[in-house]
């Protein structure tokens, strides 16, 4: 009788907490948070604004940089199609005061905004520079 | 693709209730049902807290599947400890901001689903080359382990080599759990993530009905989680108790 009470008990617990997990859930908020990558320079083209297009950009561009990298360092083949420091350069605008933001804090940097929404570590910015070489 | 926005939303709101109402209820009738007799297997802990050891160990280590039989145990252990990973990786899609510790498990995720796979494949084997295993081996056997594939393939190809648009994704998913009803952020249509998030639907939707209800069953196994105090300790089953009170 006791152990089939205290399985109850146990029980009892599991279900409150199942509850107050759907609870919880329900907390009023009207609209999602949403990474809000700062706007780049410039359209690449007339007919497209980055260097492929945005939904392949948005899921390849990992790939396409780390190929990229793998082409200059180990053939020697420097292109400019998928070049990280051109990324920068278009992507990484200065506020009114000229003051480029800073990777290490928050997510007012264009690649951070969604890197870190997403928890995706980068470490592009061990070696390369975190904004554009020329103003 | 706002079809697939809806379609998704919906069925992930219809799944979890079956999902949460079904294992409470699963629970509560677990809890409810009374064991009879003192029958945990010896030896047993002699006191609560060791019994609460015993249960752990057999929760976390699998304590008793690794004494009968290893290989088996492996398979177990690496997929379960493999699924809590990649489980924990996923919390970043419905966190934000995302938890330091989800941070931090994300590569030990990634890894964690390959490793996975191959467990599965292990376990699929076993189903289909031990002659005493296929014996008692039902279509539902199959289907679980069949589905948690679907699942586990589908997910690793987006890490590794068809990828998916996340950001879109974690907007899709905040916007279902915070219920913004017919407000929803729109899902990407990719095919892998859509046969991946159709898989983790049917499995949540089956899981209420299903062996897989191991998982809150361990918890109630009668000879796992009782003391071994039938010396010290008269038990009479509360049927009996009323007998004895009537005096019949």
């Amino acid at each position: 009788m006791k152990v089939c009470l205290k399985l109850s008990i146990l029980g009892n617990i599991c279900l409150g907490v199942l509850l107050s997990l759907a609870v919880s859930a329900a907390e009023p908020s009207s609209s999602v948070t949403l990474p809000k990558p700062p706007k780049a320079k410039q359209n690449f083209s007339d007919t497209q604004k980055c260097v492929a297009p945005i939904e392949d950009i948005r899921r390849n561009h990992g790939d396409y940089l780390k190929h990229h990298r793998n082409e200059t360092m180990h053939k020697g083949i420097r292109t400019t199609q998928y070049s990280l420091v051109a990324c920068i350069n278009c992507h990484v605008t200065a506020d009114s005061k000229g003051n480029y933001p800073n990777i290490n804090e928050g997510s007012k940097h264009f690649c951070k905004s969604c890197h870190n929404y997403a928890a995706v570590s980068i470490d592009c910015f061990e070696c390369h520079a975190t904004k554009p070489e020329t103003p | 693709m706002e079809f697939w926005t809806a379609f998704y939303a919906i069925s992930f709101y219809l799944a979890i209730l079956i999902f949460i109402g079904g294992l409470a209820y699963k629970i509560y009738q677990y809890a409810k049902t009374p064991a009879p007799l003192v029958i945990p297997t010896m030896p047993a802990p002699r006191t609560s807290s060791g019994v609460v050891i015993r249960v752990l160990s057999e929760v976390i280590l699998f304590r008793s599947l690794f004494r009968s039989n290893l290989w088996i145990w492996l398979f177990g252990i690496m997929f379960h400890v493999a699924l809590l990973l990649v489980l924990l990786r996923h919390l970043r899609y419905f966190t934000e901001p995302v938890w330091g510790l989800i941070v931090l498990v994300q590569p030990f995720g990634k890894y964690g689903g390959l490793i996975m796979i191959l467990a599965l494949f292990g376990l699929l084997a076993r189903r289909m080359f031990v002659e005493r295993i296929r014996y008692i081996s039902n279509p539902s056997d199959y289907l679980m382990l069949v589905l948690l594939l679907v699942i586990g393939i589908s997910g690793a190809s987006m890490t590794f080599v068809t990828h998916t648009d996340i950001v879109q994704l974690k907007a899709f998913m905040l916007s279902v759990i915070y219920f913004d009803f017919f407000n929803w952020q729109s899902i990407p249509s990719d095919k892998m993530l859509l046969v991946h998030l159709a898989a983790v639907i049917l499995l949540m939707i089956i899981f209420p009905f299903s062996k897989l209800l191991h998982a809150p069953g361990v918890f109630f196994s009668p000879t796992r989680n009782q003391v071994d105090n039938s010396r010290e300790k008269r038990h009479v089953a509360p049927w009996a108790l009323e007998l004895e009170k009537t005096g019949n």
